[in-house]
């Protein structure tokens, strides 16, 4: 969105007037825009990995490594973790969670740093946000891979120690969340947490090499 | 053949395509909304006929993986890039009219106008519809179909259901593929000699373009069936909802709800 310079003032005015608006409605528990935080976190985010990944001196290692740093930083793998595993976080002990966010991590970055090698250029714009109720955030981007091609992408945000964090990732309108959900939900019903752990760690281990294309 | 003026012929197909997607969409989708949305808790994962569906599946897997996918293989490494993004704008803009009388049928006249204000940039600039012209100018390419029609109707999905060589379908969209196939006009214009091959080029072309795409969903998945399942109702989901609105793109607050997870661990 491009301002003109003589329409500033107003727009200062107006944001003090939407950052009044904001408070009264946070008090009122109506959701309103989303947090700013929300979406700068995006941004830097989404910023960060284009910039490494348009580095021509890093190595496609090198690349992965620093992309999966960026995205930890901004995700909480925690919360993802047992969102994903919904009601079955119960069934699995201490040191069972411990292994299965390391594995899961693992298996995550594993198959989408590939994406890493079939990076062309794209660009990712932030197309809007909004409050949910409970205090989340979504932020709406999209990646630009020129005209229908585009990728609709949705970050969901919560607050966690005061900072926000991704606990979601929503591809054209496809929840990784509720994805996998579904998925380990059909593993842990037949097999317990054992067999999860143990299906991930096979896949992890298989590692399929990376194939360029 | 007799000469039967093409609009007669037209009409009651689609009465009859319309009545037909109803009654089969109505009684399938009513059991299947009343015995297990409560209890299934998510809906989707409602998968009651799973043994066949798993075999159509996995039918379905082999006949892409030993035929569609070398021959798309093969499309990919012969047609450049530009050239298979020029194909299937080709295919899109000729889906046109299926995609306009839906939105038509959904109420959204507007979206309808900018429809044909694409067929008609994207026909003419557009080289036949070889490029999207329309794009660029900001008319919007919709993603429009009789499945989610019905959907808008209100009418729910049902259960799970793979097709043969068609994949992942819920009775309601099944139900939609013959309405869309009447209201696709394009086989009354075309020979089935010519349709066919046509339909074959497409699909080709449409596989070619998602290789990689299909090969990480794969290896992502600790059970792809499972994958498609979830992906396939998350995104008809999402089109029935407009996802381009602001309204309605996210899956349901519940998914995110901690407190469901912590309520049983205290127990």
């Amino acid at each position: 969105m491009t301002s003109m310079p003589s329409t500033t003032k107003t727009r200062s005015k107006r944001a003090a007037a939407a950052l009044l608006l904001a408070c009264v409605t946070a008090l009122d528990g109506v959701p309103a825009h989303a947090d700013d935080a929300a979406v700068a976190v995006v941004e830097r985010t989404t910023s960060g990995v284009i910039t490494i990944l348009t580095d021509q001196k890093l190595s496609t290692d090198e690349k992965r490594k620093r992309v999966e740093g960026i995205v930890l930083q901004s995700v909480d793998f925690e919360t993802l973790s047992k969102l994903v595993l919904a009601r079955n976080w119960t069934r699995f002990s201490e040191p069972q969670r411990t292994e299965f966010m390391t594995l899961f991590r693992n298996h995550l970055s594993m198959t989408y740093g590939r994406n890493v090698e079939s990076y062309k250029n794209e660009k990712v714009t932030v197309t809007g946000s909004r409050a949910e109720t409970g205090g989340d955030a979504t932020v709406k981007t999209k990646i630009l891979r020129g005209g229908p091609g585009d990728v609709m992408v949705d970050y969901r945000l919560r607050q966690r120690d005061g900072q926000w964090k991704i606990i979601d990732v929503i591809i054209e309108g496809v929840s990784l969340v509720s994805n996998f959900r579904s998925q380990f939900q059909d593993v842990v019903s037949g097999g317990g947490p054992e067999k999860l752990l143990r299906l991930l760690r096979e896949k992890n281990e298989k590692g399929e090499p990376l194939k360029s294309s | 053949m007799r000469t039967s003026p093409r609009d007669r012929l037209w009409a009651p197909l689609l009465a009859i395509a319309i009545a037909i997607a109803l009654a089969l969409a109505a009684p399938l989708t009513a059991t299947a909304a009343e015995s297990d949305a409560a209890s299934a808790g998510v809906d989707a994962d409602y998968d009651p006929w799973q043994r066949m569906n798993r075999g159509i599946f996995w039918f379905n897997d082999r006949a892409d993986v030993y035929v569609l996918e070398p021959v798309a293989k093969g499309w990919d490494a012969v047609v450049p890039e530009r050239a298979e993004n020029s194909v299937s704008n080709f295919f899109t803009n000729l889906r046109f009219p299926v995609v306009m009388a839906n939105n038509l049928l959904q109420g959204k006249p507007g979206a309808a106008a900018i429809d044909v204000g694409r067929f008609m940039v994207n026909s003419t600039i557009g080289v036949g519809g070889l490029f999207d012209v329309a794009t660029l100018w900001g008319l919007q390419r919709h993603n429009e179909d009789f499945g989610q029609t019905l959907g808008v109707w209100g009418v729910p999905p049902g259960p799970y259901l793979v097709l043969p060589l068609l994949g992942p379908s819920n009775p309601r969209d099944t139900a939609g593929i013959p309405v869309d196939y009447v209201l696709s006009v394009t086989p009354l214009f075309l020979s089935s000699y010519w349709w066919t091959g046509a339909g074959i080029i497409s699909i080709v072309n449409a596989r070619a373009q998602v290789l990689d795409e299909v090969q990480q969903a794969k290896s992502a998945s600790l059970d792809y069936y499972v994958f498609v399942r979830n992906a396939y109702y998350q995104r008809r989901q999402a089109l029935v909802n407009d996802q381009q609105d602001d309204s309605g793109t996210t899956p349901t607050d519940d998914l995110y709800d901690l407190n469901a997870i912590d309520d049983q661990n205290s127990k």
